[in-house]
């Protein structure tokens, strides 16, 4: 496990870890805070916040030193291995633990568990990708398991644990932009003409559109007129709030769908009530690629309306009737041109999910893509990644690492959990996590209320005081609106996903209350909204 | 069935496997990626394998030729277009290309059996078979390279 405190944002994953753990398996948890699951832990690597890279191309010198990488793999499966042979020997495990804080001979024992490991799974979750080198994160998780061998095997391979039940499916619905669904580019003549064959419609645009960033950025200079938000708190949950809300104030026109009012919908032009995940038929599509039914259980309450009726009632008013008449219809009309959905029918996933590529009928699912080390492109390819700092490393204005996460009884923004009496009586505001050491020396105790600030804003809130937290490093989530992370989080992206370095900026941590402290109305844990 | 009418029907048999061989070997030479060239060449040999195991058949008529259709035909080579053969191309389109060309190699032994006297028809459903089972060897590989998620 990197990058992943499983048990809080993934609970039904970390259960089968743990099962795993029970079965005889070697757990290695790899992160900067001693979350729950070191409990379960062999080994608990508390590698210093944005340091994989070194750390993992540490490991695989030391694997390729002591003859633990695997040499039939690297021939047979991957192109040019030497070139990464090389590449790590910039890392000695001496180099690596300087930058990463991890012992040396903590790496060298995680290498030994490792290199002599029939078969190693690799999961990781934000704490890998929400950094400004986080696809560079992701390609060296790529070229350890590689130089394991462990690519194309039951139960081995690279795997995100995805943020949320569907993302997967979104993403293979079409929901970023540059790709149609089922990742068909639509910048290609060929396929942007089988499309809108399929629709019905003389063309389709050509260009990629832009990232989440870029949308919001571009609205700041024109570039993005109307932004047509479903089910995405995005003043809450992008970066740098105050600037997320100047950008959303320069639109010209903004909808946003949702199903209750949060910090977002004030801002919009049109709210259109929008149906949970129970007044919803469809699917989803989880973290395994596999495909499952969703039924509707409740009948949406007042003008609440699906999102494919919204959406296809829009299409009307711009002069184009899909003319579907349900979600299955909607369904039917994917399949036609998503080969790898092509066999997926709601009757197959009547009892059970199906895993894609399914691409027809006739066939099975897939629970685990390359066998036996077959890439798609042929093989595998070993990217040269290097190490490099956060965007904004802690000084003496500001001395900690803010890093930020979920916690277990909220989700996101909170704009379905916060609503729920249950899930806030259990944990009803938020807290910043520090570490016994810092919080001494600023005299800090549980309980107290402390003002965290960065360059972008301030937040108060109660401290939690715990070794959770690494020393130097503060912990708290962006659930609670009335102290939310993202009023202090970095707007700095990784180049190639965009995704916000969420989990690294300097802040300062003062105390501005004991803790009989009467809490301001914002920190009152609020009654559930009805 | 004579002598001369199961040398026909192997002939025929060698002749399609000689032929995916040269072809596949046409092509591995064209290739500019090696791990394409060696791709081409392994299917290739896979062709003379097959060739082998007919010519075993045709030496011994004693041996009763007793092929098993595979489990189950996930018709995905159906579901593809031919895709045409050139010096560029990626390993999903090589792989279509080889599952295409096996389908229809089964479609051509059908089609074989479908009209064939009593005697022939055995064998010709048996070499459909022996197809079918190497389409579904090949479209198990297209899953593994065919669907890329990329973006």
């Amino acid at each position: 496990m990197i990058g992943s405190d499983t048990t809080e944002a993934h609970p039904v994953i970390s259960y089968y870890i743990k099962r795993a753990v029970k079965r005889g398996a070697t757990l290695i948890v790899n992160d900067p805070r001693k979350i729950d699951l070191t409990r379960w832990a062999t080994l608990h690597v508390p590698l210093k916040v944005g340091t994989d890279i070194a750390y993992l191309n540490g490991l695989m010198n030391e694997l390729f030193k002591n003859g633990w990488a695997r040499e039939d793999f690297l021939r047979s499966c991957t192109e040019n291995p030497d070139s990464i042979r090389e590449w790590v020997k910039d890392y000695p495990v001496e180099t690596a633990s300087k930058i990463c804080g991890v012992p040396v001979e903590t790496m060298k024992k995680v290498a030994k568990i490792l290199g002599e490991a029939k078969t190693t799974s690799v999961c990781y979750t934000l704490g890998i990708t929400e950094h400004i080198c986080g696809t560079d994160n992701v390609k060296t998780l790529a070229n350890l398991q590689m130089v394991l061998g462990n690519m194309g095997k039951y139960a081995g391979g690279v795997n995100p644990l995805r943020g949320q039940n569907n993302v997967q499916g979104a993403c293979d619905m079409g929901a970023l932009p540059n790709v149609f669904h089922n990742y068909q580019p639509v910048n290609n003549k060929e396929i942007s003409k089988k499309m809108a064959d399929a629709w019905g419609v003389a063309q389709l645009p050509q260009t990629p559109g832009y990232a989440m960033p870029t949308m919001l950025r571009k609205a700041l200079d024109g570039g993005t007129k109307i932004l047509y938000c479903v089910g995405d708190n995005t003043v809450h949950s992008e970066p740098n709030m105050a600037h997320t809300i100047k950008e959303i104030k320069a639109l010209e026109f903004f909808v946003v769908c949702d199903i209750f009012p949060n910090l977002t919908t004030p801002y919009a032009d049109v709210i259109f009530p929008d149906t949970s995940w129970g007044e919803e038929d469809g699917t989803f599509t989880n973290t395994e690629r596999r495909v499952s039914r969703v039924r509707k259980a409740l009948v949406p309450p007042g003008e609440a309306r699906s999102h494919w009726w919204v959406l296809q009632e829009l299409g009307k008013r711009l002069g184009k009737d899909l003319g579907f008449s349900s979600a299955n219809a909607v369904w039917e009309d994917m399949r036609k041109t998503a080969t790898s959905y092509g066999g997926i029918t709601w009757e197959r996933i009547e009892n059970i999910g199906l895993q894609w590529p399914c691409p027809t009928v006739e066939h099975p699912g897939t629970p685990f893509l390359h066998r036996d080390g077959k890439f798609a492109r042929g093989k595998g390819l070993f990217s040269h990644t290097d190490w490099v700092p956060q965007a904004e490393p802690p000084d003496e204005e500001y001395p900690f690492i803010l890093s930020t996460g979920r916690r277990l009884w909220h989700y996101h923004t909170g704009t379905q959990t916060r609503n729920s009496i249950g899930f806030n009586d259990i944990f009803g505001e938020e807290l910043l996590e520090i570490h016994p050491d810092d919080a001494r020396k600023l005299g800090i105790k549980s309980g107290d209320i402390v003002r965290a600030t960065t360059r972008r804003g301030s937040i108060t809130l109660k401290a939690w005081v715990t070794d959770r937290s690494a020393p130097g490093l503060v912990w708290s989530s962006f659930h609670f609106e009335e102290a939310c992370s993202n009023v202090l989080t970095i707007d700095r992206f990784d180049p190639i996903t965009e995704t916000p370095e969420y989990k690294a900026c300097a802040v300062r941590v003062e105390k501005v209350g004991d803790g009989k402290t009467v809490l301001g109305e914002g920190m009152v844990r609020r009654q559930a909204r009805p | 069935m004579d002598r001369m009418e199961l040398e026909r029907t192997f002939s025929i048999a060698a002749k399609r496997e000689l032929e995916a061989r040269d072809f596949y070997t046409a092509v591995a030479e064209k290739c500019h990626d090696a791990a394409m060239r060696e791709l081409f060449e392994k299917l290739a040999a896979d062709e003379t394998g097959h060739f082998e195991l007919l010519e075993k058949f045709r030496a011994d008529p004693a041996k009763v030729m007793k092929i098993a259709a595979p489990e189950s035909d996930w018709k995905i080579a159906e579901s593809q277009e031919l895709p045409v053969p050139n010096a560029d191309m990626k390993p999903k389109d090589a792989i279509a290309l080889a599952m295409k060309r096996e389908q229809q190699a089964v479609e051509f032994y059908r089609a074989l059996a479908a009209s064939a006297s009593a005697d022939t028809k055995d064998i010709f459903e048996n070499l459909a078979n022996m197809e079918l089972t190497h389409k579904h060897r090949l479209e198990r590989l297209f899953i593994d390279v065919g669907y890329p998620e990329v973006f």
